[in-house]
């Protein structure tokens, strides 16, 4: 079936700067794919491309099969792009702003029309039809931000950290409505700082470091690599005794910020571990299954989206 | 949909929607109706009431509307939506839509134009009001209005993409530069009255020569002939700021796609 995109050993420069270095993705129809990585790992700059607001240096980018080059502004109509920042017009109502946008992408009156009230219902934004779009919450603009994106029924809508901007509470909300697009098919790329976010509503994930993917796969799989089941995150006053026990085990000991974490067999409770650790001076210590952010730690080795 | 149907329907969306905006504006409304009208009725007055200036009536409303309202309306408006696009981060966001550039560059216009004649409606029937009459043709007076907007949006394009980033620079830009060339462009003073220094100075500023065009028109009721010198310093201005309007235009757009 052919993909819906796929980046084929993209390279960017800024400058000297060697943003995105052979960066290679496939995204199908209907699945939903999350790049994760640090800041300044190129993660924007692959949206960006794939929305035609930057072009790549060298490498193919192609869009349901044609080069993205040739698209022209074609490709504009295949693409939805939704970003943190709400860029609506906020003296407008909210069906002002989807009437607009629908008509920038040329839906006719009669199916702009359609459009909008089908979108106003879905995302519950009738309840502030008469409201503008300025006096909304930071939730709700989001909300908006995203229907407009899918004014124009995209093949593939690009989300740009679509939740870093708003309250748990409207997190969750967004949430819920990305997941009802992943049920309906839609086909969704987006980038995130919320590990917890992607392995909700990712089918797949793509890990980048330094402009291009180290790892990739489905949340599974991912997590399939690490080197445990369980971790468990421990404090001790004798560091150097807890790794030495650790290690005596077969247990593997990461060390992140300053914080040990052992990656267990899953068959570990925490009465099992406290008996094993038994004489590290340990103070603290939790037990959870191992989690998109081990994988992440593991893989990329960076601990800079740890919440 | 047909790309020259389309680009019509985008010109068409960016307008109305620019208007929409501009009425919902409260403070945009007084900037763009209660200033402007409140100096018409206040030179109006004041030369209607003195016998010495009476003559002079015609000609400062005709100012007053090509000079200060016009200037802050047409010019001061795009700088605005410039800044304003700039500001809310949509500028970025119409670069992911199929919006041809020419579209929106054409839907301000467009916008600013209308704009500009309800404005020449609303002033010059308070003008008539006070006692004003229009002496010319009202096709010449029209194509100096619009050769004046024309100019007013090109530059607007221009000082909005290379220098306003936020909406409060508008009002100091537009203060800081607008009011010394209103003054210079004998839009409040004949320019007679001006020290001979002012009146060489005065010369190289393009509101002179539409305040002296539109003037001459609607207060001398003068002809083609007569202005030829003034309406083609206007024609050449007006090309010359759309060019650069447009060359901003472009540069802003490959700016604010990599934001």
């Amino acid at each position: 079936m052919t993909a819906v995109l796929e980046i084929d050993n993209v390279h960017k420069w800024f400058g000297s700067h060697h943003v995105l270095d052979g960066f290679s993705l496939r995204v199908g129809p209907g699945e939903v794919v999350g790049l994760l990585g640090p800041n300044g790992c190129g993660k924007s700059t692959v949206l960006n491309i794939v929305s035609k607001l930057l072009s790549c240096d060298d490498g193919q980018v192609r869009l349901m099969g044609e080069p993205l080059s040739e698209l022209g502004h074609r490709a504009r109509g295949i693409v939805g792009v939704c970003s943190q920042h709400c860029a609506l017009y906020p003296d407008l109502l909210p069906a002002e702003n989807l009437r607009f946008f629908a008509r920038l992408y040329g839906l006719s009156d009669k199916e702009g029309t359609q459009r909008v009230a089908e979108l106003m219902r879905s995302f519950e934004l009738d309840h502030f039809a008469s409201t503008r779009v300025g006096q909304l919450s930071g939730g709700w603009k989001q909300r908006l931000h995203l229907a407009v994106s899918l004014i124009h029924r995209p093949k593939l809508l690009v989300l740009d950290e679509p939740t870093a901007a708003v309250d748990l509470e409207a997190r969750m909300d967004l949430w819920r409505l990305i997941e009802g697009l992943r049920d309906s098919g839609t086909t969704l790329l987006l980038t995130s700082h919320h590990l917890v976010e992607a392995q909700r509503l990712c089918s797949r994930v793509a890990l980048m470091r330094s402009g291009k993917v180290v790892a990739e796969g489905s949340v599974p799989e991912l997590l399939a690599r690490v080197p445990g089941q369980a971790v468990a995150k421990v404090q001790s006053e004798d560091h150097a005794a807890l790794m030495q026990r650790a290690l005596d085990l077969g247990w593997t000991v990461r060390q992140h910020t300053g914080q040990l974490r052992l990656l267990l067999p899953g068959d570990l409770g925490l009465r099992d571990i406290v008996e094993a650790l038994d004489g590290t001076q340990v103070s603290a210590v939790s037990v959870q299954a191992v989690t998109l952010e081990d994988a992440y730690l593991e893989l990329v080795g960076d601990s800079s989206l740890l919440g | 949909m047909h790309t020259s149907h389309l680009v019509w329907v985008q010109t068409l969306a960016v307008a109305q929607r620019l208007l929409l905006e501009q009425w919902r504006q409260k403070r945009g409304l007084i900037f763009w109706a209660v200033f402007p009208s409140t100096m018409m009725l206040l030179f109006g007055l004041v030369y209607a009431h003195n016998d010495s200036m009476r003559a002079g009536l015609d000609a400062a409303a005709a100012g007053i509307l090509i000079g200060a309202a016009l200037f802050f309306s047409c010019l001061g408006g795009t700088v605005a939506v410039i800044a304003a696009e700039r500001e809310r981060g949509t500028l970025p966001r119409l670069l992911t839509t199929p919006l041809h550039p020419a579209a929106y560059f054409l839907g301000v216009v467009m916008a600013q134009l209308l704009l500009a004649l309800m404005q020449v409606v609303m002033l010059y029937s308070i003008a008539l009001l006070i006692g004003v009459q229009y002496h010319g043709s009202l096709l010449l007076g029209g194509v100096v209005l619009l050769l004046s907007v024309f100019s007013y949006v090109g530059m607007g394009f221009f000082l909005g993409a290379r220098f306003a980033r936020r909406s409060e620079e508008v009002v100091v830009a537009l203060s800081a530069i607008g009011v010394p060339l209103l003054v210079l462009g004998g839009t409040f003073f004949p320019l007679e009255i001006m020290p001979q220094s002012m009146q060489a100075v005065a010369q190289i500023n393009p509101m002179l020569h539409m305040n002296q065009a539109f003037k001459g028109v609607a207060a001398y009721g003068m002809g083609l002939d007569e202005l030829r010198f003034e309406l083609t310093f206007l024609v050449v201005f007006c090309g010359l700021s759309l060019a650069l309007g447009i060359q901003s235009y472009r540069h802003l757009l490959g700016v604010d796609k990599t934001k």
